[in-house]
This record gives structure tokens, C-alpha cells and sequence, in this order.
């Protein structure tokens, strides 16, 4: 390993970009037949650009020089020979700009002016540049004419359709043409792809229907909304762009929205949605819903798309817990939530998930409890950390598990000594049984107390009535409760 | 096979057929199985004169367990019992359907069969064979939920089953909702009326009747929370009495930026004070969760027991918790509360109980990988009546999206407050859990889920006291399952790979 030090790697690789940058320098693929001819070098020979180009002001004529006019000097003895031939088809554009016409309009508007339908450098050199320093239609030329501002990409949204032909009739662009659409800075600002861009994309029409702003449609077609609207079929501006592959060219990134980052958001969203489900139907399709809600699902839900065709397969959703389940949710943390509204957990949960611990089987494994809780149990059940009747029924749970075990009472308190750690137990268990009467019942039954406490018959008469007892209320609601101690001589009963 | 588990199984083949009528349901079936052992004692006497004295001037039957004496002629002593073994096995079947051909109608049952097919009905819940948890017809409409069969209500009062109907009209103008609901009840937490003896092994009295419940609910649900308001009473139509009569009131604020709360408290109408209650608030962050609350717990008696003239004290405590994530993959927890009861007024010189509490509880998950999933923790908690302390750790490996293997292991301690019984327990075991479909594919046709899974895990337990009556035992508990979900293509559609568009 020691010869192959990284330094050496490195220094050996060393030559690499020097080699690429070289190359990418001199060599590289021939020029192609698409290089622009050299105006300037031709200046001088060709006063007039009509010379070459007369069908650009005169019917009928060729927009392009004859090639045997070129070779009368590039014969090989002159200058060089050179093979060129006048391009077949038109050049690839969205312009509605023809030569002919514009001249013709220009010339109606300013007739003093005869030489403007012929003064090719107004639009084809930039401003100052020398006469035959020309390129493609300088677009800073034709905003200042028109008066459209000074930045191509910045003139108001309802210009693009003077110059420009809509993406579908503009055939002749190539997919890789539209991807190299610059992107407008309107679309740019926050909120356009949420929602700022309708407003701008519909243009009402008489009769309260709506089309599309041509200048959506300079650069976009029906495939690229259904890529993000699933209601696409659904939005007459939308169904008024004409379909074309060439528009997905362009990918549109669709943020979430910030109300959906908002941790309360998964409790707020049904309620939000069926008060207004336009928005949601922009993005989501039921399988969105879907993936959380299970069981019959509720109405705004099926009022949502399917995915199908023809719509956006809709924002994709991912199934995770809310942020209020953390680790302690389900020991205990759940029940406030539960109590206030059960319907929320309805939405993701089935009712026999919740039946899986609320009436558990006594075949099932530890899911709810952890290993060892038979063990530990006891302490749990006397603090009573959660509420074991919300599960277990007493009696066929804890009292039928304890008979089992020999640990339900013999009779009357104190003569097995079960209670072993203290001795008086019997006369001091008083505190112990009001603080846990619900772990004395998992033992014992009622006449174990009754022995004692009972007001007639063996019992010893033992007040068993403690803090906050109302018996006027109690012998109101239900006087055989009374009656079980006191038979017929119920104090206070008239 | 007992007549009634023989009609509950017809009643969910019943089911299954009118399955094959409507346009949509979801079957979940569920088959669980686990051998299970403990051992407790058994009450045991001698003749006075039969005891011995100890090395530590106690009294200690002839082969060393402590007895107890009170002068008559005989004592009394708990010797260890037997090893008893209980191998309960349930079958569970849960089924909705819908598309029953009137819009908004839909069926919901859940039911159960389970026996012991040990020496007898040794573990707990296994009686009666057949149990239907649920099963009601549902009509659905913008405005209106009516339910009406075997219902199952869940509620600050405490889930409450009942033959009956429930009605819940909506009105979203206001956001209300209002419910209403009666029947007759069954038993608490159980699927047959408090008549039956599966629910009263020790032979109490019971009203011959089943009771009659009625309540109602209030929801009123603005934007920024939701308040809930709700009445319940249940009646001995025998006597015309009331069995209870409960009031309850729930509060829930969820629009407070990070912040939630959530709280209520229950009022026992019928003995005339306030029963459990409850405040928490949350605050959520993505990287901390942090609660804190008060509670209080005052434990429910029917009034045809005698146990809520014994006038039982409620406690009330603090708590928190917090939930970090620490880095990507790990994840710490702490929790910790603090109880205390309200003065028993009963106390006595000669014989002292605890009456303060608290629990605690920390642990940490790593999950390093989607492989490796590694948790720890630690509790402890003191208390009146008993104490434990405890560790466990896991670890857990998913061999891709269907098949995950869990090794487990831990140990406590358990002193009992009131009995010379400390126990110590250790485990160790291990759970191999199979998916037949990864989550969130097509399922196979009908079949959207399947899971197998087996267990086996081993114990030891001691149980230490300074006499003969000491003892242990190991045991192996052995436990494993099917689940399988069966569903209509109605309200799950294929859904295509999941790609979010951009992180959150």
C-alpha cells in the first residue's frame, strides 16, 4: 500500500484537465453547417443587403444569395471554395414576424419614410454596432420601437402574444428549443407557482367562461399544467391550451405549501378542506387521501379526482405519525387526545387497532405492555400509571387471574396474613384501601368488608364512609346501596 | 364449541358472504396464540402447636415458612404454588362493508372467538369462547351519523359497550356536533353484560338486569381547539335506580403555534364530586417534544358495589416528558412524574403507608441505517402499595421490506410495599416477524396485507422472602400470530411509488 500514496494519484492525475480543456480548445467536432456567415468580413463587398437578401423586401424573390453568385469569387483560385447551400426548411421560431409584412405595415404607418422597409440594421445590429455587425433580430430593437419596455422578459404578461405564436402552432421548435426558454422573473416571485399564476393564466370571456392568457401559452401547453393540475380537466383555461409533448420540456417545481408545514396542520386540514376543497382538488387526487385515510372515507375525500389520465397524478403523500405521537403517546399520552376528539383518530386508524389493547386478547404477545409486566405489573396497577378498566374488566381479569394464583381473599381480613409487612395490617388498613380500593378489589369481594363494616347482621358497625361521602345524594340515587349495610334502618331515611 | 360461539361463527361467515354483495369492505382476520406459565400460592394452615420458632424469633411452620399466628388453634401461611401453564389462542375477525346499494349504509363488525387450551381456563379473558366486540349498521349522511347494533363508545367516562343506537348530527355552520345514544350496557371493558359470571369470579352480588344507558355529547369544534361536553347515565330497570349518572367535559387547543393543550375532568353526578382530570400541554418542534401536565386520579364504582362508600381518596401529579432528536438517527426520551394522594383520613400509629409517589423512565433509540434499529431504557418507580426498577434493550434487524428479526433482553426488581414478596425478573428473547407484501404495494388480488410473526422468550423470576417460601421459576413463553388483510379495491386505490416532489 505504501507505493500508492494519494500525492502520487494525485500528481499523476494532474495532467488530466489540462488535456480536457485542450482539447475542448482546439480540437473538437468540425464546425457545423448552421455557422453564421461572416457579415463583417463581407462588408465592404455587398453595400446594399438587398444584394443577397432581396426576397426579404421584394415578392417573390429569394431570401437567400444565389450559391453560384458565391462561388464566382470562392472558386478555389480567389479565395477559398466553400460548399454552401441555402437552408430548406424555415428557421426554427415562435415568431409571427414575416419581413414582408412588417415592412409593409411599417411603410403604411410612416409613408415619409420610404427607406424604413428597407433599413435591415434597425432590427438586426444592436444599437451603435457597425452596419453589417448583424444577428438575429436584435429583441431590445423591437421592444424600444413597440414601446414595450426595456427587458424582453419583464414587458407585461399580455405582450408575448404580439411577437410570439403560441407553443403548439409554433412547430418548428424542437423540445430541446423550449427547454432554452428563459425563465420570465415573474415566474420567480413567491407564491406564483401556488396560486399566483392563475389570476394571470385566465382570461374571462363573455358568457363567464374562461381561456388561457396567450402569454401562457407563448411558451406552455395543456401536458405541462396536468403535470402539477389534477383538475386540469376541470379548469376551462387549462382545457383552452392545445396538448403538446414539447411543453413537459419545461419542469415546473411545485413547493409544498407553507400552511402544510405547520405542525397543527394534519389536525386542521380535514376541517379546512371541507370548508373549501377547491385548493386541495388542485393538487391532490383521493389517492392522496388515501394513504392515510382508511375505511369509508369521508365526503370531501370522494369528491376528489381519481388518478387517470389526463390529470396530474396528484401530490404525492407520505404516511407518518403527527408530531404528537412521540415515544410516551401511546402509554398514556394518547388518551387526552382520544377523549377530546375520537373522530381524529378515526381518520387514520381503524377500530380494531384501537380494540388490539382496548380489548385485548389473552392470546396476544406484548404490544402494549412491555416484557415483564407481569412482574412489574403491581406497581403500575396500585398508581394505577394508566387506568387498567379501560382495557381489563376487573373482575374477568384481574380477579379471575389472582383466584388462580391463590391471592383472592379467604373471608374476613386479617386471618391469612397475607399482608405480611405489617402486622396490624388488619387495624391500620384503612389509608391503604382508599388509596387503592381498586387493587383491594382485585382480591377481595365486598362481604370481606362488610364483615366489619356492616351497620347490621355479624358486622361490627365499623364507619367504612370517608371524605367527601354525601349520603343524602347516594340514598337519593340509589337507596339499595344503602339498604346493603344498613337494611331498612338507613339513617336519615325518613 | 359452545352454541353461542357456534352463532357468532355463523354470523361472520354470514358476513363474509353478504362480503361478496357489497361493492366495498376490509376484513382483517387475526390468529394469535401464546404459552404462558406463572405461579402464585396457596393458602395453607397448621396447628397451633405445630409451629416452631425461627433463627430470628419468628414463627415458621416445621419446613421454614413464616405463619401467622392470633392465639386461636390454628396458623396460617402461604406456601409457593404450582406451576400453572395457560395456552389461550383467539381468532378475531373485524369487517366493514359498504356499497351496499343506499348511499351512506355501511356494516362494522368485530368479534372473537378464544379458548385455553391449557389445564383449564388458567389465564385470564378467555371466557366466554365467543365475543362480539362491535357490530352495528351505519347510515351516513352530510349531516348525519346513525349507528344502531352493538356499539362501542369511547369517552372521558370511560369506553362504554351497549346494545343500542347512537344518532350525531352535524352542523358545520357553527361547528356543532351533537350526539345522542342508549342501549342496554355490558360489562366494563368486556364484551357480555356484568351479569355474566365470566365477569365475577368471586360470586358478588349483581342486579339480575342488564343496564339501561343513555347520554349524550356536545361538540363544539371552532378553529382553534375543539370543547367537548358529555352526559351519561345507566339505570337497573329492575329497581329504576341509577347504576351512574357522570358528566364530563374535554378541552383541546391546537392552533397556538407549536404549542397544544389538551385537558378535562369527569364529575360523578350520582356521589357528588369530581372524578379524574387532566391538563397537558405540548410543545412540538421537529427536533423536541416537550409535555407537561397535572392530573388527577380518582378511581369509578357502579353504585350496585358497595366500593365507592368506602369513600376512595383520589391522587393528583405532575408530569413531563421530552423527546429529542439528537442527530438523524438517535432519539432520546425522558419522562417523570410525581403522585401524591389526598388525605385517606383513616390513617392509624400502628400501621404506616406510603402516600407519595413518582415514576421515571429514559431510554434512547439509534436507528444508524434502515437495517438496524437499537433501543434502551431505563425505568424506575416508588410508590404505595409497590415499587420497580428495571433495563431493557433491543435490537432490531429488517432484512429488506418483508422480514424483520428483534433480539430483546432486561431485568427488574419488584418490592412489594405490603407483602414480603420482592421479585426479580430476567428475560431474554427473540420475535421474527414476516410481511407477504411490502407496505404500500398492490396487494396480491384480495389480499392487501399479511403478517406471520413468532416469538419465543425466556424467564427467570425469583421470588425472594427471608423463610422457605422462596422461590423461582424459569419459564419459556412461546407466542406467534397471523394477521391478514383482505380488502375491495373501493377505498384503496393502487397508489403509484411515492416520490415526494421536494423535501419539507
Amino acid at each position: 500500500m505504501s507505493r500508492f500514496r494519494p500525492r502520487w494519484i494525485a500528481l499523476a492525475l494532474l495532467p488530466l484537465p489540462a488535456a480536457i480543456a485542450a482539447v475542448a480548445a482546439f480540437g473538437g467536432p468540425p464546425r457545423s453547417a448552421d455557422d453564421r456567415f461572416g457579415h463583417e468580413r463581407h462588408g465592404r463587398l455587398f453595400p446594399e443587403c438587398t444584394t443577397c437578401h432581396l426576397g426579404m423586401t421584394e415578392t417573390g424573390a429569394s431570401v437567400w444569395p444565389d450559391p453560384q453568385a458565391c462561388a464566382n469569387c470562392h472558386d478555389g483560385t480567389v479565395e477559398e471554395r466553400i460548399e454552401w447551400a441555402p437552408r430548406s426548411e424555415p428557421r426554427a421560431s415562435n415568431l409571427r414576424f414575416e419581413h414582408l409584412a412588417h415592412a409593409r405595415e411599417a411603410l403604411e404607418r410612416n409613408p415619409a419614410d420610404s427607406a424604413l422597409g428597407r433599413q435591415c440594421t434597425v432590427c438586426h445590429t444592436a444599437l451603435g454596432a457597425p452596419r453589417m455587425a448583424v444577428q438575429h433580430a436584435v429583441v431590445g430593437n423591437c421592444l424600444e420601437c413597440h414601446q414595450l419596455g426595456p427587458s424582453h422578459l419583464v414587458v407585461p404578461d399580455t405582450a408575448c402574444a404580439r411577437c410570439h405564436r403560441p407553443l403548439a402552432e409554433a412547430v418548428t421548435l424542437s423540445r430541446s428549443d423550449v427547454a432554452a426558454f428563459p425563465l420570465p422573473p415573474s415566474h420567480e416571485r413567491e407564491g406564483f407557482a401556488l396560486g399566483g399564476h392563475g389570476p394571470l393564466a385566465k382570461v374571462e370571456l363573455p358568457g363567464g367562461r374562461f381561456t388561457v392568457a396567450a402569454s401562457c401559452a407563448t411558451c406552455h401547453a395543456r401536458n405541462f399544467c396536468i403535470t402539477c393540475h389534477v383538475n386540469a380537466p376541470e379548469v376551462q383555461a387549462i382545457q383552452a391550451l392545445s396538448p403538446d409533448e414539447r411543453s413537459l420540456a419545461l419542469s415546473a417545481e411545485l413547493p409544498k405549501p407553507g400552511s402544510h408545514g405547520n405542525p397543527a396542520f394534519i389536525s386542521r386540514h380535514g376541517r379546512e378542506a371541507t370548508r373549501e376543497p377547491t385548493p386541495c382538488a388542485t393538487c391532490h387526487t383521493q389517492e392522496s387521501c388515501t394513504t392515510c385515510h382508511i375505511g369509508v372515507l369521508p365526503r370531501v375525500v370522494t369528491g376528489l379526482a381519481s388518478r387517470q389520465p389526463g390529470r396530474a397524478p396528484g401530490a404525492a403523500t407520505r404516511r407518518a405519525p403527527p408530531a404528537t405521537h412521540s415515544t410516551g403517546f401511546m402509554d398514556g399520552e394518547h388518551a387526552g387526545e382520544a377523549n377530546s376528539r375520537p373522530g381524529a383518530c378515526e381518520t387514520c386508524h381503524v377500530r380494531p387497532q384501537c380494540l388490539d389493547c382496548h380489548r385485548p386478547t389473552s392470546a396476544r404477545g406484548r404490544e402494549y405492555h412491555p416484557e415483564g409486566f407481569l412482574t412489574r405489573h403491581p406497581a403500575s396497577a396500585y398508581g394505577r400509571e394508566a387506568n387498567c378498566s379501560d382495557c381489563h374488566n376487573p373482575g374477568q381479569f384481574c380477579q379471575s387471574c389472582h383466584q388462580q394464583a391463590g391471592m383472592t381473599a379467604m373471608g374476613r381480613l386479617g386471618a391469612g396474613g397475607f399482608h405480611d409487612t405489617r402486622r396490624a395490617f388488619l387495624v391500620g388498613h384503612g389509608q391503604a384501601a382508599r388509596q387503592n380500593l381498586e387493587s383491594c378489589a382485585s382480591c377481595h369481594a365486598e362481604r370481606d368488608c362488610t364483615a366489619c363494616h356492616s351497620a347490621f347482621g355479624a358486622g361490627f358497625r365499623f364507619n367504612p364512609h370517608g371524605p367527601g361521602f354525601d349520603p343524602e345524594r347516594l340514598r337519593r340515587k340509589n337507596p339499595s346501596l344503602c339498604s346493603a349495610c344498613h337494611g331498612t334502618a338507613v339513617p336519615g331515611r325518613p | 364449541m359452545t352454541p353461542r360461539a357456534l352463532g357468532l361463527l355463523l354470523v361472520v361467515a354470514h358476513a363474509g358472504a353478504t362480503a361478496g354483495l357489497a361493492q366495498g369492505y376490509r376484513l382483517r382476520f387475526d390468529g394469535r396464540a401464546q404459552s404462558v406459565a406463572f405461579r402464585g400460592v396457596i393458602a395453607d394452615s397448621l396447628l397451633a402447636v405445630q409451629v416452631v420458632t425461627g433463627e430470628g424469633g419468628g414463627l415458621i411452620t416445621p419446613d421454614g415458612i413464616a405463619v401467622r399466628c392470633l392465639g386461636g388453634t390454628y396458623c396460617y401461611f402461604f406456601r409457593p404454588g404450582p406451576e400453572r401453564r395457560g395456552v389461550p389462542i383467539s381468532a378475531s375477525a373485524s369487517l366493514v362493508l359498504w356499497g351496499l346499494g343506499v348511499a351512506g349504509l355501511s356494516v362494522h363488525t368485530t368479534a372473537r372467538l378464544i379458548t385455553d387450551l391449557g389445564d383449564g381456563t388458567v389465564w385470564p379473558g378467555t371466557e366466554p369462547a365467543g365475543q362480539l366486540l362491535e357490530g352495528y349498521a351505519q347510515y351516513e349522511r352530510d349531516w348525519l351519523t346513525v349507528r344502531a347494533g352493538r356499539l362501542l363508545r369511547a369517552s372521558r367516562l370511560e369506553a362504554l359497550g351497549f346494545d343500542g343506537a347512537s344518532a350525531r348530527a352535524r352542523v358545520p355552520r357553527y361547528d356543532l356536533e351533537a350526539t345522542g345514544y342508549a342501549g342496554w350496557g355490558l360489562g366494563l371493558a368486556a364484551a357480555v353484560p356484568f351479569s355474566s359470571p365470566a365477569l365475577n369470579p368471586l360470586d358478588e352480588w349483581r342486579p339480575r338486569d342488564r343496564q339501561l344507558v343513555a347520554g349524550g355529547e356536545l361538540l363544539w369544534s371552532p378553529g382553534p381547539g375543539e370543547a367537548r361536553v358529555e352526559y351519561r347515565r345507566e339505570v337497573d330497570p329492575q329497581t329504576d335506580y341509577f347504576v351512574s349518572e357522570r358528566a364530563a367535559v374535554s378541552l383541546r387547543a391546537h392552533a397556538l403555534g407549536p404549542f397544544r393543550a389538551t385537558g378535562g375532568f369527569d364529575y360523578n353526578l350520582a356521589e357528588g364530586h369530581v372524578g379524574s382530570a387532566d391538563l397537558t400541554a405540548t410543545w412540538i418542534t421537529p427536533r423536541l417534544t416537550l409535555n407537561a401536565g397535572a392530573r388527577r386520579y380518582r378511581p369509578y364504582f357502579s353504585l350496585w358495589t358497595l366500593w365507592g362508600a368506602f369513600s376512595p381518596v383520589p391522587y393528583h401529579a405532575v408530569h413531563g416528558s421530552a423527546q429529542a432528536t439528537a442527530t438523524a438517527w438517535l432519539q432520546l426520551r425522558v419522562r417523570g412524574e410525581r403522585y401524591w394522594y389526598q388525605d385517606a383520613e383513616a390513617s392509624t400509629p400502628l400501621v404506616q403507608v406510603e402516600d407519595k409517589g413518582w415514576r421515571f423512565g429514559a431510554g434512547a433509540t439509534a436507528a444508524p441505517n434502515e437495517r438496524w434499529t437499537l433501543d434502551a431504557g431505563y425505568h424506575a418507580e416508588f410508590g404505595p402499595g409497590a415499587s420497580s426498577r428495571g433495563l431493557d434493550a433491543m435490537v432490531a434487524w429488517r432484512l429488506g421490506p418483508r422480514l424483520s428479526l428483534t433480539g430483546y433482553g432486561g431485568a427488574l426488581e419488584r418490592p412489594l410495599e405490603l407483602r414480603t414478596w420482592d421479585a426479580t425478573t430476567r428475560w431474554v428473547g427473540g420475535r421474527g416477524e414476516w410481511r407477504a407484501l411490502a407496505s404500500g404495494r398492490p396487494g396480491w388480488g384480495l389480499l392487501d396485507d399479511a403478517r406471520l410473526w413468532a416469538e419465543i422468550t425466556w424467564f427467570n423470576e425469583d421470588r425472594d422472602r427471608p423463610d422457605a417460601a422462596a422461590t423461582g421459576f424459569d419459564q419459556l413463553r412461546l407466542r406467534g400470530g397471523v394477521t391478514l388483510m383482505l380488502t375491495s379495491s373501493a377505498d384503496r386505490m393502487t397508489l403509484p411509488p411515492a416520490t415526494r416532489r421536494r423535501d419539507p
